[in-house]
């Protein structure tokens, strides 16, 4: 009975500490998530003090999806093509800094300050600043006329994405700031003991890279992925995004939603692999 | 040139004897060390990658530097490229008028700060409790917690806005500053999470010891488990007050007709005006260098508060399981 007693106590205890954040989920989220939903399948016409609506189905998702489908497929389509070329830049390109910033070399200090920068910069106005700028691309680019080649030897379909990707290239990395983080973080929970034992053991960095570093990583790999697709996908400038605006209430929730369900089956498609690639690692 | 395959021997030949290898060897190790990491090679390649990367993290910054500082006369010398021959103060006071800095940047400041300080503390005390304490539907929570992360925030947009219009919130700070009170706000679920997984890397001793001396929950919370949270709490701060002093989407969505707005905002506002300026025909060669100097007036503040806690902030990064 006393012990009974004790674990409501603690639940109790346990709900007044998550009774904020529920509260605010339940204001800021969830009522917003519903009501934008109610929304999609309404036309919705603001009055001066007061809201009308009008039930018309799935009327908004089929002019999004098939009717007037410009919107969505020629700039979401072109937009993903891209964020699937981005992602794995990202990715190579964080962990491959992250482990030569894990290295110890003098000046390292000096050098972990200067790419964190991005982690500043990367979340404001300037880096728009800096596109318009033409900071974001290479000049090597220009300079080997890769653009040239790329309409020769590519489809179109995928050459015009290519090309945004490799004329963004510095930004790419720019984007790269937290991924950057995690990984430097998660490679500090892999122990050095691990990698003394398998130097005694004789075995080069390159192997030890192979089999300790990067199975030891893949937690953080797929956190990165999910964070990037997250990042990417929710940045204010991306084009779908900017579509969501308060002209017209109705479609644009739907057009909401619509993206939503792209990224949740973008993110769940991470989650599964990631179940896949764990089962296999630890089956070894 | 010809491919003498069929020649005798040919295999033999190639290999090198054994004397020669040896030498071959020792050069091998000299270049590349005994391990690779530790070579000449190595720390040549090393280094060669690292400055490059870095001069494309710096080049925007000594860009934004070098171009608000030129007067007319080094915009149209052709030979200054980088380095001006003079330094003209003249466009940051020029940018810091057409922000209307003094005021925007208090407000940007406060409201940063505000922010951040209370995501800090309602994210701190969300994400000890998914950590290390029991409640009703804590999984369903945890699922939610996820949700949120995912979530973009263009899908509830709309209606927070008409619920805030509702409240009268509009063009005030409360959007901003209520939802970070609950936990919430600009990337509040990612803060959670962060302090999620630092919380649940503490051994479980640590809360029954603090129980045993007879601390209650509160007093545990705020005497035990916040304090040794520094590290995820750095992390936190600094994200929270960096996203927040960047962030553009809220305010221009939730106080676009107000007076008083921060300095994202203003920049905005600002770059538009100079895009009408020079639709009406006044082209002017000052208006890189004073885009420049406005941007470098947003940036400093952060770069002096990252300058400031970057210690701190890579050892926190290191120390928390920032991640799960």
């Amino acid at each position: 009975m006393k012990r009974l007693e004790a674990k409501t106590l603690r639940k109790l205890e346990g709900s007044m500490f998550i009774a904020p954040w529920v509260f605010g989920f339940l204001t800021f989220v969830a009522f917003p998530l519903g009501y934008s939903l109610f929304m999609s399948f309404h036309q919705v016409k603001i009055e001066v003090n007061r809201t009308e609506y009008t039930y018309i189905g799935f009327k908004h998702y089929r002019e999004i999806l098939v009717a007037n489908g410009s919107l969505l497929y020629e700039e979401l389509i072109p937009f993903l093509k891209q964020s699937l070329m981005m992602i794995p830049i990202i990715l190579v390109f964080s962990l491959f800094v992250a482990i030569l910033l894990n290295l110890k070399f003098p000046g390292r200090t000096l050098f972990r300050v200067i790419f964190f920068l991005p982690v500043i910069f990367s979340s404001g106005q300037i880096v728009q600043e800096f596109i318009t700028q033409g900071e974001g691309s290479l000049s090597m680019m220009q300079s080997l006329r890769i653009d040239y080649y790329l309409k020769e030897y590519m489809p179109a379909a995928w050459a015009s994405p290519i090309e945004s990707v490799l004329s963004s290239f510095v930004l790419v990395l720019w984007y790269s700031g937290v991924q950057i983080l995690i990984f430097l973080a998660g490679r500090q929970t892999l122990s050095a003991s691990v990698y003394e034992a398998s130097r005694i053991d004789g075995s080069n960095p390159w192997n030890t890279f192979w089999q300790i570093t990067l199975p030891g990583l893949v937690p953080y790999i797929f956190l990165n992925l999910m964070y990037t697709v997250v990042d990417l996908f929710t940045f204010p400038s991306n084009p779908i995004i900017s579509k969501v605006n308060t002209t017209n209430y109705g479609s644009s929730s739907a057009l909401a939603w619509i993206y939503f369900v792209i990224i949740m089956a973008f993110v769940l498609l991470t989650l599964l692999l990631y179940r896949k690639v764990d089962k296999a690692l630890s089956g070894r | 040139m010809k491919i003498e395959r069929g020649r005798p021997g040919f295999l033999t030949d190639w290999r090198p004897n054994a004397k020669l290898r040896s030498r071959l060897e020792l050069l091998r190790y000299r270049v590349l060390g005994t391990e690779i990491d530790k070579g000449i090679l190595f720390k040549l390649v090393v280094y060669f990658v690292l400055i490059n990367v870095a001069f494309i993290y710096l080049k925007p910054i000594l860009y934004m530097v070098t171009t608000m500082v030129k007067d007319a006369k080094n915009i149209l010398d052709p030979s200054v490229i980088w380095v001006p021959k003079s330094i003209y103060l003249g466009h940051l006071q020029e940018a810091s008028h057409m922000l209307n800095y003094g005021k925007s940047f208090l407000i940007s400041v406060s409201l940063a700060t505000s922010v951040s300080v209370l995501q800090m503390f309602s994210c701190a005390i969300a994400g000890y409790a998914f950590a290390r304490l029991d409640f009703p539907l804590k999984k369903l929570w945890g699922a939610l917690l996820l949700f949120t992360f995912i979530m973009p925030p263009q899908v509830t947009i709309l209606p927070t806005i008409m619920l805030f219009k509702q409240f009268g919130w509009m063009n005030t700070f409360l959007p901003m500053v209520v939802p970070a009170l609950f936990g919430h706000g600009l990337k509040g679920a990612m803060f959670v999470i962060i302090y999620r997984s630092f919380y649940s890397t503490l051994p479980k001793e640590l809360d029954e010891a603090a129980r045993i001396d007879g601390a209650g929950m509160l007093r545990m919370f705020f005497r035990v488990m916040f304090p040794i949270s520094r590290s995820a709490t750095v992390v936190v701060l600094l994200f929270a007050f960096v996203w927040n002093w960047n962030d553009f989407y809220f305010p221009s969505l939730f106080m676009f007709t107000a007076e008083n707005v921060p300095l994202s905002i203003t920049l905005a506002r600002m770059a538009g005006e100079m895009e009408q300026a020079a639709g009406a025909g006044e082209i002017t060669v000052y208006a890189e260098s004073i885009k420049m100097a406005a941007s470098f007036l947003i940036i400093m503040p952060l770069l002096v508060v990252y300058l400031f806690m970057q210690r701190w902030f890579i050892e926190g990064v290191e120390r928390s399981g920032l991640v799960e």
